[in-house]
């Protein structure tokens, strides 16, 4: 049953303080962490946001701008980890001009911005200012996570700016059985929360998501990494990982507030019944092509809470695309950027 | 390359988290070294190992039993199960929300109870995973497998771990007490006063 002898257990022991130390020194002298590789440059800023322009790599990119609207939870150098693990080098080596929506970090001054600030002001003057620089009257949308659903919303009300839309990893059915993060929050008083904090302190997000699988993401995760404290590359590529992970910007309250409530608690953007600003957002009016990739091992946004956007779009040029992985995996594991870039190119660059 | 001034991230590892989880996974293999020095020199064929097994896991229970804070408790151990709690009661006091004055005595109160009966809960799934980690190196005996590593025992325990607490997770129950849990905190701060 357990072959193992106090003689084992001793080498074990030894071998684990044994790394343990030299691994404590390692990680003293393994310097400042970074992560985002491609070159870029700030081209519009509004309050804390910063829309950036990535350096093409093709000599011709392609005329119709892709902007990357990331979610507000974590940041966006997830798409551009480093220099192997990157999505947006991906697409730029596809031959696309990438523009990337950074929010910035919101504190207590932005408390009151709304859906409709980020929707129908930041989004819409992202978009407006593409379509000016590279006078096109429509561009190409990417929504990642919560940022899909904004894009959703951002296309349904103002479909004619939007020529090819491609969701990722998008939550659209908020209600599926095996949807944990609405599991966790059904009960959470959502105005209490937001009317006694203000903003919702990232390090709660953080817990949140630790609290799903807390013996691995808590515990197993750094035993493991004892495993390759001596190996300084894999160690910066852990770390890397680590930052992003903790890198988690407070949310601003009342967009918050109604994100939980109408989305998550209420279920309401696949009923149609989400109001931004004084406008219904009706999914029937994302009428233009639609690109859906989802991950099959998902667990924050379970496959059949994107796959729900085929039954309730008005698009008629629908397709969906599938990634064997998880919700990070989606971003940075090897075999997506062989896969998910290059297919999200195709299928653009054919339309 | 990113600018630095977009990306104030938080530093690259907390070092002290490294070391937490180191201790935690040496009480977990001392735990275990006593076990198999207990049965050292006794032949394969004289030890019941299902009774063994069974004798061991009663102290984890134990241990288990005294994560509350009581006298002689391995608190190291005990952090074996008590990982979430330890989180959440982490981040609770990094809302700034603390032991209130009378007029929040009973707000208090009902926190203190909320985060009791999640003790309770996290409690009630390690010892689902002990049963299922019991069962689970009474199958690998039965196929003739043998556990010959540390680390091996401890994946072994995270992955029972983790499904009985991802079942514990998904229950109607921790929905509902996860959110009171929540909720009684934050009635603790005395109304019309945010987080600064």
């Amino acid at each position: 049953m357990i072959g193992l002898t106090p003689e084992r257990i001793v080498e074990e022991l030894e071998a684990f303080n044994a790394r343990l130390t030299r691994g404590i020194q390692t990680l003293s002298g393994v310097g400042e962490i970074e992560a985002g590789v491609s070159p870029r440059e700030a081209v519009y800023r509004e309050d804390k946001l910063i829309l950036y322009r990535y350096r093409p790599r093709a000599t011709e990119p392609h005329p119709v701008p892709l902007l990357i609207v990331y979610a507000l939870v974590n940041r966006p150098y997830m798409m551009d980890l480093q220099e192997d693990r990157s999505m947006i080098r991906g697409l730029l080596d596809a031959g696309l001009d990438v523009y990337l929506i950074d929010w910035g970090y919101p504190d207590a001054g932005d408390r009151g911005l709304t859906l409709s600030d980020y929707i129908d002001r930041y989004i819409t003057h992202c978009v407006d200012y593409l379509r000016d620089r590279h006078r096109q009257d429509s561009i190409n949308l990417l929504g990642v996570c919560q940022g899909g659903a904004l894009s959703l919303c951002f296309a349904s009300l103002y479909p004619e700016r939007i020529r090819n839309l491609v969701t990722m990893v998008t939550p659209v059915d908020f209600h599926t059985p095996d949807n944990l993060l609405t599991h966790l929050i059904r009960h959470v008083d959502v105005d209490l929360l937001v009317d006694t904090l203000g903003n919702l302190p990232g390090g709660l997000l953080n817990f949140a998501f630790l609290s799903l699988s807390p013996f691995r993401l808590a515990g197993q995760k750094y035993v493991d990494m004892m495993d390759i404290l001596d190996d300084a590359e894999a160690l910066k590529n852990f770390l890397r990982m680590e930052k992003w992970i903790f890198d988690s910007p407070d949310q601003a309250g009342e967009a918050f507030r109604q994100f939980a409530k109408d989305f998550f608690q209420q279920n309401k953007l696949v009923r149609g019944e989400v109001i931004i600003g004084d406008r219904r957002v009706d999914l029937h009016h994302v009428a233009m092509p639609v690109l859906n990739v989802y991950a099959t091992q998902d667990h924050l946004v379970p496959p059949a809470a994107s796959r729900a956007l085929a039954d309730c779009c008005g698009s008629q040029d629908y397709a969906e695309l599938s990634f064997r992985g998880g919700h990070i995996g989606i971003y940075v594991s090897a075999r997506a950027q062989r896969e998910i870039p290059p297919a999200i190119a195709d299928w653009l660059l054919g339309r | 390359m990113a600018d630095p001034a977009d990306t104030p991230a938080p530093g690259a590892l907390d070092t002290e988290l490294l070391l937490k989880q180191a201790r935690t996974y040496l009480a977990f293999c001392g735990q275990l070294r006593q076990f198999v020095e207990r049965y050292q020199d006794s032949a394969p064929n004289q030890v019941d190992w299902g009774l063994a097994l069974r004798q061991h896991f009663d102290q984890f229970r134990t241990a288990m039993g005294e994560s509350a804070g009581e006298p002689g408790a391995d608190p190291e151990l005990a952090r074996l199960w008590t990982l979430t709690l330890e989180l959440w009661q982490q981040n609770a006091a990094a809302l700034g929300i603390v032991a209130p004055d009378d007029e929040h005595a009973d707000a208090w109160r009902a926190y203190r109870q909320a985060q009791s009966q999640y003790l309770d809960l996290l409690r009630q799934a390690a010892r689902e995973a002990l049963d299922l980690m019991e069962q689970r190196l009474s199958e690998r005996a039965t196929a003739g497998q043998l556990i010959d590593s540390l680390r091996e025992l401890y994946n072994l325990w995270v992955d029972c771990n983790e499904k009985t607490y991802g079942r514990m997770l998904r229950s109607d129950q921790y929905s509902e007490l996860s959110g009171r849990l929540f909720n009684t905190l934050l009635r603790c701060r005395p109304q019309g006063e945010t987080v600064p």
